[in-house]
């Protein structure tokens, strides 16, 4: 399987590797204001908002019909509980972006997880971009930054809990997506989605392996492959860490390791810088620090996990990602920067990259659903006994904390609810089928923890920003694209070989497609080689998006794309332009492919996906709204993710400014 | 040599024991101005004041000459070659009382380093126990076994490291523990002391030395193991201690070397010590 997937022109991993490759090292940073004093009035009424992403009303309220969400219909009946609408596309950066700017994707520019740049046709990443450092002093292989280099969110709008903190309203923002780094607020807020680990990846784990399947191996973001040989009962490697701002062409960090195996008993020593601890097979460390040197006096500190999959007959050791350590942050992820240092010295190191669990993980059969589930239960454990330390000392004001186990399991263990789906195993589905249930349970929980704490001035808000559908079969756009005439390759290249579009013939090309739920008109003078006419336009884009809406596959019968969005018809503000041309709205079971957003053109235009990752969120947004629950009733008819921002505002009684376009839902 | 260790071992521990509930701080105050007055009342009986006092006139002098002669560049170099000299001649005089002070200092701070330098376990962490064998003891041939006092629960089965003749064990602490450890070696039994649950200013030894001189003087906390042990040293990962003040965590050797300086400098003139 690994073999296979190197195979592929580019993962979704890989490209995100493309898209992050700046590292924690060449984006020091001269850090933030260290205090800041966050909103003080004291507002009399207070606000919870429990953001728990991707949970998915169709399943909430079968489980709650069956009796298992208690807290979930106690607060539905206290109040109200209906769908809420998603952003277009339902991607979380996008529909996150909507709930705190309040507004759609014109108004704050996050379109999708990737955009692309109109000079190369390449992908970027949306959320943030890090800018190294431009001068430095070179001295032989040594490098003297002489300015620092900056990390940008490239959000626009302005955050709900900056308006709150213009009416000196305090606030609490725990781990909210596509807010990385934090924008400037005397608020506290701790970033979550879109935070990279120290390597500036999304999440890069490293395993460690005498397999011989996995010799050589390496596949791009989600992890890399060390081939490693036990010899007299020992082993010895290195830790990858990030690039080295101080030498000349930034090469990779690494710490050296020695692993001492038990000539008999399953157990061995890891021994690195001054840490060593003693693990048993299949047994998880706590979180370790790292330190990577760039030269003397000049170092960033990690953390991660170890774990010991197999001692023998196959030496398997697994290390997560290394996060940034919260009490030493090598980039920004908290305001104040003392907040994620307070949260440190309380609960000891925590997960900070943006999503902590590691799907690439399971998706390569180096961590099984076991694992992978013991891994985001120690995400859901922390995530609750902060919450329970956020509740206690809640006061005034507002408390947004976010859940991220709902959307990473759903998006791993759908094909063991979903009987039809290719990936489907009816072993697995014995085992593991009750996990999205028993998730939707902990949610529950956490619900139940604070109603405990809210008083009768409280209101309570449970949100998600989208459901969730399987994902069933993946459809090729740029090969559809190519089909279709409105991509164009350079003769004789063959379309299955083409990866970041490397063989297109730009100057016959009028459209394609990067990014999750994105398709671009060539457009002469906005893309380097455009030819497609501004005239042109509006009559081309209508076409294109008659045609996909009229996509049947002939495996099912079913349409591909139920809607085919016209930016300019459905988003509005002063980023519309920038916005891709056409949106996706896919139906219920069908997705993107693995390859197209990476302009690839595989031979078959749709595809059954057997992959691990099979539920997802990238169809229209009517097929998979998110939930709305509250302590008081909704009186908005069929309210939107803007729309809870507006009624934020409005119970704090403030007036909904100009750039907002949601409406009150109280 | 064991008997000279625990005699300032015992002094040591008289000195601190009315500390032993408060804030480490107290406790390393006090015994950063004993040690002022202590090195100040040597320094002022060894060293030859008289000679100390007019070296450092000399020293003074040539600073003055330099700035009146500033401009006369043959005065100048005379005068730094003079200045040279007399700084020579300042630390010649200091190294008779310096060799006669290293050795108790080393001894104490030894001493102290098991005081300040760690802190103990709290119910919950775990720890490594490490035994090295002598080589006449091979690790994966001798029998190993240990005998957990109540309180700590042994987690993980024996590690055996065959290069560095070591076996290792991962150690839990369920509770405050009150007796030692023991560690079984082909059917001798070794102890080894864990300090877990209490709070207090106490004497912390991370290792129990065999008859490596130089490593019985760096961890003077235990009696050494017996001569012919299979053991040549027990050891357990204690976690490092630090002392906060002003948001920085001091290494309490940083901290020592601080106040006992500043005592000196403070109590010289008092003492009429020329240093």
């Amino acid at each position: 399987m690994l073999k296979e997937k190197k195979d592929e022109a580019l993962d979704r991993r890989e490209f995100l590797k493309l898209l992050l490759g700046t590292s924690a090292g060449l984006i020091l940073s001269p850090g933030q204001a260290v205090l800041r004093t966050k909103g003080t009035r004291d507002t009399g009424i207070k606000v919870i908002v429990l953001g728990f992403d991707g949970m998915d009303p169709v399943i909430t309220r079968a489980l709650m019909d069956q009796g298992q969400l208690p807290a979930f219909r106690a607060l539905a009946s206290a109040g109200s509980f209906q769908p809420l609408g998603s952003s277009i596309p339902p991607q979380s950066p996008v529909a996150w972006a909507n709930f705190i700017t309040g507004t759609n994707p014109g108004g704050h520019a996050i379109f999708d997880f990737v955009h692309r740049n109109p000079e190369n046709y390449l992908p970027v990443f949306s959320a943030s971009e890090s800018i190294p450092g431009r001068r430095n002093l070179k001295l032989g292989r040594l490098l003297l930054p002489l300015s620092s280099g900056k990390i940008r969110n490239l959000r626009k709008g302005r955050a709900f809990w900056q308006i709150l903190e213009d009416y000196d309203i305090p606030a609490t923002i725990f781990k909210i997506p596509s807010n990385y780094p934090p924008v400037k607020t005397k608020q506290k807020t701790l970033s979550g989605m879109g935070t990279p680990d120290l390597k500036g990846y999304y999440g890069l784990f490293n395993y460690y392996t005498n397999e011989y399947k996995a010799i050589t191996e390496e596949y791009g973001g989600g992890g890399r492959v060390h081939d490693v040989y036990v010899i007299g009962n020992r082993v010895e490697a290195r830790i990858p860490g990030p690039n080295n701002p101080f030498r000349v062409g930034h090469p990779e960090t690494y710490v050296d390791f020695k692993v001492f195996i038990d000539p008999v008993n399953p157990v061995a020593k890891i021994v690195y810088q001054n840490q060593e601890f003693i693990l048993r097979e299949k047994e998880w460390s706590s979180w370790k620090k790292i330190t990577f040197e760039f030269i003397p006096g000049q170092s960033v500190t990690g953390i991660c996990l170890f774990y010991l999959k197999e001692i023998r007959p196959k030496f398997k050791l697994y290390v997560s990602p290394i996060n940034i350590d919260p009490e030493k942050p090598a980039l920004p992820i908290s305001t104040p920067e003392s907040y994620a240092e307070e949260l440190a010295e309380k609960f000891g190191p925590f997960f900070t990259k943006g999503l902590p669990a590691d799907t690439a993980a399971l998706e390569n059969d180096v961590l099984d659903e076991k694992e992978f589930l013991y891994q985001d239960e120690l995400v859901y454990q922390e995530s609750m006994a902060m919450l329970e330390h956020e509740l206690s000392r809640f006061r005034s004001g507002l408390l947004f904390f976010y859940f991220s186990n709902t959307d990473q399991r759903q998006h791993m263990f759908f094909r063991l609810i979903d009987r039809h789906h290719p990936a489907y195993e009816e072993r697995l589905a014995t085992e593991f089928g009750q996990v999205i249930a028993s998730t939707y349970q902990q949610m529950d929980r956490a619900l139940q923890l604070a109603m405990d704490k809210a008083d009768k001035n409280t209101v309570i808000i449970v949100m998600s920003d989208h459901g969730f559908n399987p994902f069933r079969r993946g459809f090729n756009l740029n090969t559809w694209l190519l089909q279709n005439g409105y991509h164009c390759l350079e003769p004789g290249v063959k379309p299955e070989e083409v990866s970041l579009f490397q063989g297109t013939d730009w100057s016959r090309t009028r459209a394609y497609g990067v990014g999750l739920n994105a398709l671009y008109l060539n457009l002469k003078g906005r893309e380097k080689y455009g030819v497609v006419r501004p005239e042109e336009k509006e009559r081309l884009l209508r076409e294109i998006a008659y045609k996909l809406e009229q996509l049947v596959d002939p495996k099912t019968g079913q349409k591909v794309i139920l809607k085919a969005y016209l930016s300019q018809d459905v988003y509005h503000g002063p980023y519309q332009a920038e916005a891709p041309d056409i949106i996706l709205g896919f139906n219920r079971n069908y997705r993107i492919s693995w390859s197209s957003p990476l302009g690839s053109f595989p031979r078959e235009l749709l595809e059954d996906n057997h992959q691990k990752w099979s539920g997802d969120h990238m169809s229209a947004p009517e097929v998979i709204p998110g939930i709305l629950l509250a302590n008081r009733p909704v009186k908005l008819p069929d309210p939107k993710l803007e729309d809870v921002t507006a009624g934020i505002l409005s119970l704090f009684g403030i007036k909904i400014p100009p750039d907002i376009t949601g409406r009150n839902i109280f | 040599m064991w008997w000279l260790m625990e005699g300032v071992g015992f002094i040591v521990r008289l000195l601190l024991l009315p500390f032993s509930r408060f804030n480490p701080w107290l406790g390393l105050l006090f015994i950063s101005l004993l040690t002022s007055l202590f090195l100040l009342f040597v320094y002022k009986k060894i060293s030859n004041q008289e000679k100390i006092k007019q070296t450092k006139n000399q020293i003074k002098a040539h600073f003055l000459e330099m700035r009146l002669f500033q401009h006369d560049y043959r005065i100048l170099l005379q005068t730094q070659k003079n200045l040279l000299l007399a700084n020579l001649r300042y630390l010649t005089l200091n190294l008779k009382p310096l060799l006669v002070m290293i050795i108790p200092l080393f001894l104490l701070l030894a001493q102290l380093n098991l005081w300040f330098g760690y802190r103990n376990f709290s119910p919950g962490e775990t720890f490594l126990l490490k035994v090295r064998l002598t080589p006449s003891v091979e690790v994966d041939r001798a029998f190993l076994d240990l005998e957990a006092a109540p309180g700590l629960e042994v987690e993980t089965p024996v590690l055996r490291i065959v290069d560095e003749n070591e076996a290792d064990w991962r150690i839990k602490v369920r509770q405050p523990v009150e007796a030692p450890l023991l560690v079984i070696i082909n059917g001798e039994k070794y102890w080894k002391e864990i300090p877990a649950g209490f709070s207090s200013l106490q004497k912390l030894s991370p290792v129990r030395a065999g008859q490596n001189l130089w490593l019985q003087l760096l961890y003077p906390g235990e009696k050494p193991l017996p001569d012919g042990a299979y053991a040549e040293k027990i050891e357990i990962t204690l976690p490092e201690y630090r002392l906060s003040f002003l948001g920085i965590r001091w290494h309490w050797l940083v901290a020592y070397f601080l106040l006992s300086i500043i005592f000196a400098l403070a109590l010289k003139r008092f003492l009429k010590v020329e240093i």
